[in-house]
């Protein structure tokens, strides 16, 4: 397989079925580091899916999953988190009632330790972490554009910069592989580029960026590589000009569209 | 003997049960659990002996008598529950899931302070306007009594299925509780069917009452909570929210706890213990009830 | 930092007064306010402790009162065992938070009101284990407890003695919640409860935090428990009915979840005004006194459903 580096996740043989549904069926495909990869494919096609068995949402009924060579298929989401992924939701799922600042805050939690000695009596250790938190969570809402809405509260943020703060609270967790479920769904045009851009800027801090993305303008801008699948199978990838071209990824597209 | 405890415990399964509904209808739809449910039943068997009280004459005696007090004891449980709801529990619905709760307590107290004050603070007795007797049946001597009050309880469990599967109005009623939303969209008025879910639950309460008193002979204020307690754990047993459930969860922990007097050394002393740990026990293995739905998480 | 200092100053005239207070109505002879005032804060830290299950968890106990009564108990079988009265406050602690701890293993797979009416099933069984093993209890004939009286330095009537070391438990545990409300693991909490796979998804140990605000609840029940028995001398399972769970569930949703003034507030209210009732009231609506509980509850929920003092976040919450 090419790429600019060892492969970051590498998935083999992976399904997730529904009783009868194979929601996710038989997927291997690799991602290696410094990639942006987007995940195309008709609606129902198991993308969503997949990437909640990739983040422990589902346990996947058969496969493996190695994230930087180890198994991760199974583990609870926190856990997977904590090794380094870190996702966004096609529905956008902030803690609506916390501000900004508090939601990117929360996205900390895995790369914190204090408990409840600490805030108990309030020892040095815990006022300093909660500080070095605080200002952390102030710089990624920076880099994402948000730095004079953080005392706003989650739910009152407009809709794309909902989208940024998901991104920010993942991003707080210091992931390897960045997890965008349809970031750009229901952006217009300006705030498309915008998450483009962002996107990219993720790369250059050295993250892997793993999307799935409908607006084919975004995938061709965007993608190093593109994955296609249809009901639940990887049915092609490579880059984005030849998957395009690709005749069973138009059948699945057209088949069904044009229908 | 065993005829006689197998009776016993469809007697007490068919009153728990009974109740039961009462909370499940309500649950079904609002997902509220309606504290004051077994202030109703108490209501309702205090309106019955109220009717046996002060007009014997309209009272009558025999076959006549009982359906008498069952019309006004779930006539006037069924209207409290109405009534209750559109004032303590309507306005609270859509603001949280505990404030209708807390409403619901006060309104329990409420009800239970009212008869406690202005009715008795005494036990009561109550009329038995059927011939109590010993029948044999398959060979073995049972009270007809628990007869009476075992056939009644079926009796209504067979009009509430036809009522929710067969008439208009139970499809709203399910429709509702499949989706209150949706079904306001398709044009149901979802308060009044919630108004007539209340009546319905509140008047099987009703009957459940009057038959707790004829069981027992004797009602007092606070007679309700104690099965409204075990009746609201049958409900959970069964699958709250699931009308066969209920019946089948009541009839349990009817059976539980006979079984527990009659074949357990100290049972009756433990009999509470018995259900409850039972009630745990199968709730982690199936934690929505025996016959309750899965509930699953979308991302 | 001003308005930090405002509430340093406010907190601090408040315990002030609170801390008179026992000596004010010795001096109006009014000793009977005392004890009174004592119940309310035994309700208090009880009410903060639900408070972590209910208020910041989100989850729903109706047999929080058994863990009041496992405190009680083991306090007063420890005090038969000879054992001194502040190791049997820790002890009475410590057992009740792996009563807890053990019963949250089990059951905090459940969700919403399954959860409530196996902890309710749970304060039952309690009650009765209580009621009927005679030999440790002395079943529902209650447990005499040996007399212990601190500051006695202070003041020689037991009912302000424990008067103030009940309000150094308030304290307490307004302290505690406070600092815990505001770290990491307060907001974990607020997290779980706005959305649980979002906090999960940022790496939040969702089951694991769910636990520990379900067993911290335990450590005040304890506590208010051990300081009950100790100030009652006697113990009996009819203190720890039913009845009691839902009073202090009243007490944290009618004050406000997850405020801790709410919660004071609430409890204040509500154990408060039967014996106002009782003791204003003429003779002939003295009758009348839960009568009107029931009823203030009711109107209290309908004009304010969030509660009387709500936290903001909930505030917040509920109007979304």
């Amino acid at each position: 397989m090419t790429g600019p580096g060892p492969a970051l996740l590498e998935v083999r043989d992976l399904a997730q079925h529904f009783g009868g549904l194979k929601a996710v069926d038989s997927v291997n495909l690799s991602i290696h580091e410094g990639e942006i990869v987007s995940v195309i494919g008709p609606n129902g096609a198991g993308k969503t899916t997949f990437f909640n068995v990739l983040t422990g949402v589902y346990p996947g009924t058969r496969g493996d999953i190695l994230f930087e060579g180890r198994p991760i298929r199974g583990l609870p989401s926190h856990d997977i988190v904590a090794r380094g992924v870190a996702r966004t939701f096609q529905n956008i799922r902030l803690f609506s009632c916390m501000t900004a600042l508090e939601n990117v805050m929360v996205g900390r939690h895995s790369r914190t330790s204090q408990f409840l000695l600490g805030p108990l009596l309030r020892t040095r250790a815990y006022r300093e972490e909660e500080s070095a938190v605080e200002s952390l969570a102030k710089e990624f809402l920076d880099f994402v554009g948000l730095r004079a809405l953080g005392n706003e509260l989650a739910k009152n943020l407009p809709y794309g910069a909902q989208r940024k703060l998901e991104v920010a609270r993942a991003l707080a967790s210091e992931p390897k592989l960045l997890i965008l479920d349809e970031p750009t769904a229901g952006m217009n045009q300006t705030e498309c580029s915008d998450l483009v851009a962002l996107a990219r800027r993720v790369r250059e801090r050295g993250v892997t960026v793993l999307l799935i993305e409908h607006q084919m303008r975004v995938v061709m801008d965007i993608s190093d590589r593109v994955f296609v699948f249809d009901y639940g199978v990887k049915i092609a990838e490579g880059k984005p000009r030849q998957v395009v071209a690709d005749a069973r990824v138009i059948e699945a597209y057209l088949g069904r569209e044009g229908a | 003997m065993l005829a006689q405890q197998i009776l016993n415990a469809l007697t007490l399964g068919a009153i728990y049960s009974l109740i039961a509904l009462g909370y499940t209808l309500v649950y079904g739809i609002l997902a509220m659990i309606n504290f004051a449910h077994s202030e109703v039943l108490m209501l309702g068997a205090f309106t019955a002996l109220g009717l046996a009280t002060f007009a014997p004459a309209a009272f009558g005696s025999g076959p006549s008598a009982l359906a008498a007090m069952f019309v006004a004891g779930m006539a006037a449980a069924g209207l409290v529950n109405v009534v209750v709801e559109r004032f303590a529990y309507r306005p609270l619905r859509a603001v949280s899931r505990l404030a209708p709760l807390i409403s619901a307590i006060g309104v329990s107290i409420v009800l239970q302070n009212g008869v406690f004050l202005w009715i008795s603070t005494q036990s009561l007795s109550f009329p038995r306007p059927v011939v109590i007797g010993q029948i044999s049946l398959f060979g073995a001597s049972v009270s007809s009594l628990q007869l009476v009050i075992l056939g009644a309880a079926l009796g209504l469990m067979g009009l509430l299925h036809f009522f929710v599967e067969s008439t208009k109005m139970g499809k709203a009623m399910r429709a509702c509780a499949d989706d209150i939303s949706t079904a306001g969209l398709m044009g149901i008025d979802a308060d009044r069917v919630i108004a007539v879910t209340f009546f319905v639950g509140g008047a099987l309460g009703g009957a459940a009452g009057v038959l707790y008193g004829m069981n027992y002979g004797s009602i007092k204020y606070n007679l309700g909570f104690l099965p409204g307690a075990k009746a609201f754990t049958a409900a959970v047993l069964g699958g709250i929210g699931n009308i066969r459930g209920a019946v089948l969860g009541g009839f349990i922990l009817g059976l539980l706890e006979v079984l527990a007097c009659g074949y357990i050394p100290d049972g009756a002393q433990w009999r509470d213990v018995i259900a409850f740990t039972v009630l745990i026990v199968v709730l982690l293995v199936r934690p929505s009830g025996l016959l309750g739905e899965k509930m699953a998480e979308k991302v | 930092m001003k308005k930090l200092l405002g509430s340093r100053w406010a907190l601090g005239a408040a315990l002030a007064a609170a801390a008179a207070f026992p000596f004010l109505a010795q001096a109006v002879e009014q000793p009977y306010l005392v004890r009174v005032a004592g119940v309310i804060g035994l309700f208090m830290i009880l009410g903060l402790g639900l408070n972590f299950t209910l208020g910041y968890a989100g989850l729903f106990d109706l047999g929080f009162i058994s863990f009041y009564a496992i405190g009680a108990y083991t306090t007063a079988i420890a005090m038969r065992a000879h054992v001194p009265a502040p190791l049997a406050i820790v002890l009475a602690v410590a057992i009740t938070l792996a009563m807890r701890a053990l019963l949250g293993l089990t059951i905090l797979r459940l969700r919403g009101d399954y959860l409530a009416v196996v902890t309710m099933g749970f304060g039952e069984i309690a009650r009765l284990v209580i009621n009927n093993l005679d030999s440790l209890t002395n079943g529902p004939k209650g447990m005499q407890v040996r007399p212990w009286r601190p500051l006695a330095c202070i003041s020689p009537d037991p009912n302000v003695q424990y008067y103030l070391l009940i309000l150094a438990g308030v304290s307490l545990a307004v302290v505690a919640s406070r600092r815990i409300e505001s770290s990491r693991v307060g907001r974990a909490w607020v997290a779980i409860r706005e959305d649980e796979v979002a906090a999960r998804l940022s790496g939040i140990p969702v089951r694991e935090y769910k636990l520990l605000a379900f067993t911290l609840s335990a450590a005040f029940a304890g506590l208010a428990g051990a300081l009950f028995a100790l100030w009652e001398q006697f113990v009996t399972p009819e203190s720890f009915v039913f009845w009691e769970s839902v009073l202090v569930v009243s007490i944290v949703v009618l004050g406000g979840m997850g405020s801790i003034a709410g919660v004071l507030l609430g409890a204040l209210i509500l154990v408060g005004l039967p014996p106002l009732m009782q003791w204003t009231l003429s003779a002939e609506w003295i009758n009348y006194r839960y009568l009107f509980f029931g009823l203030i509850l009711v109107l209290a929920t309908l004009f304010r459903p969030q509660g009387l003092l709500p936290s903001a976040r909930r505030e917040s919450e509920l109007s979304s």
